[in-house]
């Protein structure tokens, strides 16, 4: 009692100080992390809760409430499908996305004064809606699209890239608009430090392969990573794309939930519900995977 | 002594904590519990009450606002004359009915009373959602003083896709499924559903439909299942597992050995009609099809068809419905949207209406119960050379199935079809 009281002197109370002041810094990133904290775990929460009530049928539009599995049941036939589709898409785009945006980082940070012309070209990406991505690569890619007018091919032989089996235009709309993204964020940690590394070995003697091996890559990948993860975790759960450039049957999980959540038969809800929080799970275990690779990245460097 | 006092007032205040979550998790579970079945019976009363009660009130309208027409219909004509008798109408615009649906049905699990939406413009499969759910309003359509010029035995107009109306909703327009060809590329259109099976295996990939849910792809698989059964008079329009066991089978059939025959080998469809609508346009097909025929003319005037396209007769008729207007248990301005509901039904408005150049939606009104000024000037309204007169077109109409079947069918085109 008296301790804490007394001010402090000798070794002990410095000792009790310094944890004080660690409190107190851990107090402070606790308030600073609060406001975006409350918003997530309100809307976010409150969104999955209900979704999560809805699919366990305690939240039933008629009816009793009773907690079954009804939803799962019900939608377990199309659900591994599209589960496959989902991360078949999601994979491709993001491998694309990944391995186009490194590339697009490396040319734009390259000492090369024309590359920064790249980098802005590839940002102003950015901004556009995936909406509108789709609906212009729809244009561009379709049956009787601009590409297939360009090269005079007609409709009946063009390739199915639109709403074909194997989701061409789909992954195609994906990894353009996310190789920017992943262009970005890697372009963000090469610019500060790529080239004072890439100078200091290079002054040690080592060739532009050991250098790209030795020091860009291992640069880069933990901002690769993340931004892979993050464009996976995205594509999983988007619907707009998949809807407006894929086909009918089999669907990915976003569009099986909405179709499900707008179906005019009312118990199809719980089923949507179930949709929607088997995604967010698939979802949340990619993350954590990522997570934990990218920490297993970081302890190894 | 004291030591034993604050562990006591911690378990008493984590007994309360307890109680408190015990609490709050019962009030969610009871918030949860969705509001019953039945439906909202609107009690009798003089017209002239609802319209003086309607004065001041504002109605706000949900509807599909994907047509430019029907928008300006409802802006330019029906909501000055709403204003008129005092009612305010608010169009509100929607990219699909169920929204309005959905909204309503959250409303009653809320438990609001003066909910968002005052009327809904539906038919069938929505209709028998919200009446599932009890989400009407019902026995309020007898009190329109307009219902007079509506003929209560047509059965397009007492049910709607198999499911009895009982006031729940007042009629608006008709419709007719057609379906549109374009006379240059098809030499020798067909007379009847049958033959344009055959028309579709002489002719490889110049034929397809959307892929239903959608509304216009359901329409036209149900068209084929009266087809394989033999007349609709073979399906039982109420749905039960042994029809459709029965029928299905066969109706999946036919459909998957067209599929070679379809625009690019039946491995995929139209995800919707707009997507046929344009495949249409670019001529990668010759044929489309349509729930609004009346809409044709116009699209043909704009240059979207070519000038050639043709709405094709079938000797058997083809399936025809009515969309009517809902009012949701949930509205406070009952009303005002009654009032409405009766003003649309009004010789003027539908008048307007059924006009080309305003929106061209065929009318629910009898001919022979309406004054005969009103009669001429029906008779009076242009025809056009793509289709013919809503009495050719509609002749032998073939009522809408139960939304059980619907619903049956949509599911069983995916797994078999579509999968296939």
């Amino acid at each position: 009692m008296t301790t804490t009281d007394a001010p402090p002197a000798g070794p002990a109370g410095r000792s009790t100080g310094r944890r004080s002041r660690r409190l107190g810094a851990r107090g402070r990133a606790v308030l600073l992390v609060l406001p975006a904290l409350v918003l997530v775990v309100t809307v976010v929460g409150a969104a999955l809760g209900s979704a999560l009530l809805l699919a366990l049928g305690l939240a039933p539009l008629v009816g009793e409430p009773a907690l079954s599995l009804d939803g799962w049941r019900e939608v377990a036939p199309d659900l591994g499908t599209s589960i496959r589709i989902s991360l078949g898409i999601a994979a491709a785009s993001t491998a694309i996305a990944a391995f186009v945006g490194l590339c697009i980082a490396l040319a734009a940070t390259a000492a090369v004064r024309r590359s920064r012309l790249l980098g802005t070209l590839a940002s102003l990406t950015i901004p556009i809606p995936h909406l509108v991505g789709a609906a212009a690569i729809g244009l561009l890619l379709a049956d009787a699209g601009f590409l297939s007018r360009l090269l005079g091919v007609d409709p009946p032989s063009w390739p199915p890239l639109v709403g074909g089996r194997l989701w061409v235009a789909v992954v195609a709309e994906y990894a353009w608009k996310e190789s920017a993204f992943v262009a970005l964020v890697v372009i963000g940690v090469l610019s500060s430090r790529a080239a004072s590394y890439g100078e200091t070995a290079a002054l040690l003697g080592a060739g532009r392969w050991a250098r790209l091996r030795y020091v860009t890559l291992p640069l880069a990948a933990p901002a690769l990573g993340a931004s892979a993860a993050v464009s996976f975790v995205y594509t999983l759960g988007s619907y707009e794309v998949a809807a407006l450039l894929g086909r009918p049957f089999p669907e990915p999980l976003p569009v099986l939930a909405f179709r499900l959540f707008t179906s005019i038969d009312l118990t199809a809800r719980s089923q949507a519900a179930a949709v929607a929080v088997t995604t967010a799970l698939l979802g949340l275990v990619v993350v954590l995977l990522s997570l934990r690779a990218l920490r297993r990245l970081a302890a190894e460097q | 002594m004291s030591a034993p006092r604050p562990a006591r007032r911690r378990t008493s205040r984590g007994g309360r904590r307890a109680a408190v979550a015990t609490g709050a998790l019962a009030l969610v579970l009871t918030a949860c519990a969705a509001p019953g079945s039945e439906p909202t019976a609107a009690p009798e009363r003089d017209w002239d009450d609802v319209l003086a009660e309607a004065d001041g009130q504002t109605v706000r309208f949900w509807m599909y606002g994907g047509d430019d027409q029907g928008n300006a219909y409802v802006d330019d004509v029906l909501a000055p004359a709403a204003a008129e008798l005092g009612v305010t109408l608010e169009r509100v615009p929607i990219a699909d009915t169920a929204d309005a649906l959905n909204r309503v049905l959250s409303e009653r699990q809320a438990d609001v009373e003066d909910g968002e939406v005052d009327l809904i413009w539906l038919n069938g499969e929505n209709f028998a959602t919200g009446q599932q759910a009890g989400a009407w309003l019902c026995d309020w359509t007898a009190m329109l003083p307009n219902m007079e010029y509506v003929d209560p035995d047509d059965p397009l107009v007492t049910t709607d896709f198999g499911l009895p109306v009982d006031g729940c909703e007042a009629p608006w327009h008709k419709a007719q499924f057609a379906l549109v060809y374009d006379a240059a590329r098809v030499q020798d259109p067909p007379d009847s559903i049958a033959g344009l099976l055959e028309w579709i295996e002489q002719h490889p990939g110049r034929f397809t439909y959307p892929a239903p849910p959608d509304f216009t792809g359901s329409v036209f698989i149900r068209q084929v299942l009266y087809e394989v059964a033999g007349g609709v008079d073979n399906v039982p329009l109420e749905f039960s597992q042994e029809a459709y066991a029965e029928l299905a089978p066969q109706l999946f059939e036919t459909l998957e050995e067209m599929e070679p025959s379809l625009w690019r080998n039946g491995q995929t469809y139209p995800q919707e009609l707009g997507e046929l609508d344009q495949l249409y346009a670019d001529g990668q097909v010759d044929w489309t099809m349509t729930y609004g025929p009346a809409t044709l003319p116009d699209l043909v005037a704009d240059g979207t068809f070519p000038e050639t396209t043709r709405v094709l007769l079938t000797e058997e008729g083809t399936i025809g419905n009515a969309s009517f207007l809902a009012i949701p248990s949930t509205s406070g301005s009952r009303a005002g949207a009654m009032v409405v509901a009766n003003l649309a039904l009004s010789p003027e408005q539908q008048f307007a209406k059924a006009r080309p150049e305003v929106w061209g939606q065929y009318t629910v009104l009898e001919q022979d119960l309406l004054p005969p000024e009103w009669q001429a000037r029906f008779e009076e309204l242009p025809q056009s050379e793509i289709l013919p007169p809503y009495e050719e077109l509609s002749a032998d109409a073939d009522p809408e199935v139960e939304a059980e079947w619907v619903t049956a069918l949509d599911e069983g085109w995916r797994r078999q079809v579509a999968a296939g």
